[in-house]
């Protein structure tokens, strides 16, 4: 293994930070751990614990690209990209045909529009309301005080959904506590959440964005039930790459070696 | 006049237009204020009074509108309200009289609160811009606000009192687009920052005019030792922007771009058609109006025309779109001006919805970063 080829990518998230290390093949190794109050240092020091870990000096780095909301903050990046173009360079490594990428993580939501190879073409995001993002998510499942983790395995296709029409994270969570009172169960009030969350995602496509198959990536990715009712709105087949939480950073150490 | 540095003089241009207007006011002229470009500026130059577009790009007021007017109004006319019910904005203090149009319902209900309180006079603008029967509506309009400044300031307003002051204007916004023309350099000698100090808020200010004609011959200079290219070229459309609410071009240029030209009310679309300088003057000022493609005026292709010539002229990279939540006339219109950069012009268009709070400054630094990325490549 040659270490002067090796790249770092480190996505500072909302909610989580995940850093990869990459060899310009393969990915050597990958960290996620929750952002938390101080996410220039967290990041920082899982960066380190991770190049001592394996063994890499800073120095035998290529490259490290910063991306996320922190991008800007990690000092010791040499580069920061948007998460735009980080997803699409992520998702173009594990399928590189893919034309639309659909990421949805702790704050946002975005749907990527690409060409083959991973250069975005256009994107949508969700403006600055919580609505259709992972947050809103972790406040239903806090409401219903079920783990998100137990829920993310269950299917959902059989179960018809209640309707949730609030527009707003906050109004949605008065509008499921009245359901919730009124005996909805929790099966159809989980559906109702994850096609108003794919409603929302949807919208942000508009015309411009149309696929036969769609990358689903972001934290988000790993529920079921989410994937499951884009399948149902969109129409088109979902994928969820292996580790869907990872693939900014992993665009991320990618471009780095790009640049 | 304490500094010869233009950049820093029209940085303190509020401070000099102040003490102006004061003196002005202190020997009796009169002082009306406004809020928007299709004000008829010529007629209260040729009344003898001066017009000053009063404060309403703070986001510092808002909340103290929101006690009376609905929280989902564009920040601008929250803005605005909320300097007036505050008496914070010493334009306002000083004006005789308020002028404002009908430009969208939000602010046509406002200025009824307004009214309350100070003499608010409104103008009926009329909407559909190919029409005769609009146009003839707006030039009665102006008719009428004659006769009323007349009455108001017991003054006579002669027809060369209305010629000269369309040719003090003309001299004024020519001198600014001849500013603004400077964006057209490629690699770029100003930024989009810059050129919005320029916006300055009284007319026919002496001082202003000489200014500016120093800030054009500086920055001309740089032209000469600037080689290198810069980040992508921006062409800023949709609402207008103002100090206080320059968020937006200061994330552009943080990121690395440059906005090269803003085709807004605060840029070059009010001063991109000058004033007829023959025939009926008044007639001449409502003609002039009604070219300005506001996204008020029904259908506005004005505004597509606008674009279509501006990319030509100064070869932008990327579209941004910006809209004042609530604004819902330019909200609406960007999906007409989204499908004309994406498919005619073959730029990458982005439209942002923002207010004038600096919360959601990271998440617009995403997706601006995001489209200069595209624009780069």
């Amino acid at each position: 293994m040659k270490k002067a080829r090796i790249t770092c990518g480190v996505d500072i998230g909302a909610r989580s930070i995940d850093i990869i290390l990459f060899d310009g093949r393969k990915i050597i190794d990958s960290i996620v751990i929750n952002t938390g109050a101080k996410p220039r240092e967290r990041a920082l020091s899982a960066y380190q614990n991770l190049l001592v870990k394996n063994g890499i000096r800073k120095n035998k780095l290529l490259k490290t690209v910063s991306t996320g909301y922190g991008r800007n903050h990690f000092t010791d990046a040499d580069e920061a990209i948007s998460e735009i173009a980080c997803h699409a360079a992520g998702v173009a490594y594990y399928f590189p045909d893919a034309e639309l990428v659909i990421d949805i993580g702790g704050q946002d939501s975005k749907v990527i529009g690409m060409l083959p190879g991973g250069k975005v073409v256009d994107f949508g995001m969700n403006d600055r309301c919580a609505a259709g993002t992972g947050r809103f998510i972790e406040m239903v499942s806090d409401i219903l005080d079920i783990k998100i983790e137990d829920i993310s395995k269950m299917s959902f296709r059989k179960v018809s959904g209640c309707e949730i029409n609030s527009m707003c994270a906050v109004f949605a969570e008065s509008e499921i506590v009245g359901l919730l009172q009124n005996d909805v169960p929790v099966e159809k009030l989980l559906k109702g959440v994850f096609v108003s969350v794919a409603k929302r995602v949807v919208s942000l496509m508009g015309k411009s964005f149309s696929s036969r198959e769609i990358i689903f990536t972001g934290g988000v990715a790993m529920i079921n039930g989410v994937a499951e009712a884009l399948e149902q709105e969109t129409e088109s087949r979902i994928t969820v790459p292996s580790n869907p939480q990872i693939t900014g950073a992993l665009g991320a150490a990618i471009l780095a070696g790009k640049r | 006049m304490k500094t010869q540095d233009p950049f820093k003089y029209f940085r303190d241009a509020i401070d000099y237009e102040l003490e102006f207007v004061e003196k002005e006011k202190s020997r009796g002229r009169k002082i009306v204020g406004i809020y928007c470009e299709y004000t008829p500026r010529e007629i209260i130059l040729a009344a003898g009074a001066i017009p000053v577009c009063l404060c309403g790009t703070s986001n510092s007021t808002v909340a103290a509108a929101e006690k009376i007017l609905p929280s989902n109004l564009c920040p601008l006319i929250k803005s605005s309200f909320g300097y007036f019910i505050t008496d914070s904005c010493p334009f306002i203090t000083m004006s005789d009289l308020i002028v404002a149009e009908t430009t969208c319902d939000g602010k046509k209900k406002m200025y009824e609160i307004m009214g309350q309180r100070k003499h608010v006079e409104v103008l009926e603008l009329t909407q559909k811009s190919d029409s005769a029967l609009s146009l003839k509506h707006w030039v009665d309009e102006l008719r009428k606000f004659r006769k009323t400044l007349e009455r108001e300031f017991k003054v006579k307003i002669t027809d060369s009192d209305l010629r000269r002051a369309i040719k003090l204007m003309n001299r004024e916004r020519a001198l600014l687009r001849k500013a603004f023309d400077l964006g057209m350099r490629n690699p770029s000698i100003v930024t989009g920052l810059e050129l919005a100090l320029i916006r300055f808020r009284v007319a026919g200010f002496e001082k202003h005019l000489e200014m500016l004609e120093k800030f054009i011959s500086d920055v001309e200079k740089r032209g000469k030792s600037r080689k290198k290219p810069g980040g992508p070229r921006i062409l800023l459309t949709g609402c207008p922007t103002g100090s206080g609410s320059g968020k937006v071009i200061e994330i552009i240029e943080e990121c690395g771009g440059v906005v090269v030209v803003q085709e807004a009310c605060s840029g070059i679309k009010s001063v991109y058609e000058l004033t007829e300088e023959k025939g009926d003057p008044i007639e001449a000022i409502a003609r002039r109006h009604f070219h300005l493609p506001c996204s008020c005026l029904t259908p506005n292709r004005g505004r597509i025309e606008l674009i279509a010539k501006l990319a030509e002229d100064f070869r932008p990279d990327a579209v941004i779109d910006l809209i004042w939540q609530a604004c819902h006339t330019y909200n609406v219109e960007s999906h007409i001006v989204g499908e004309f950069v994406k498919n005619r012009l073959k730029l990458p268009f982005l439209k942002v919805e923002t207010d004038y709070s600096p919360s959601d400054r990271e998440q617009l630094k995403v997706r601006i970063s995001a489209l200069l990325e595209i624009a780069g490549k």
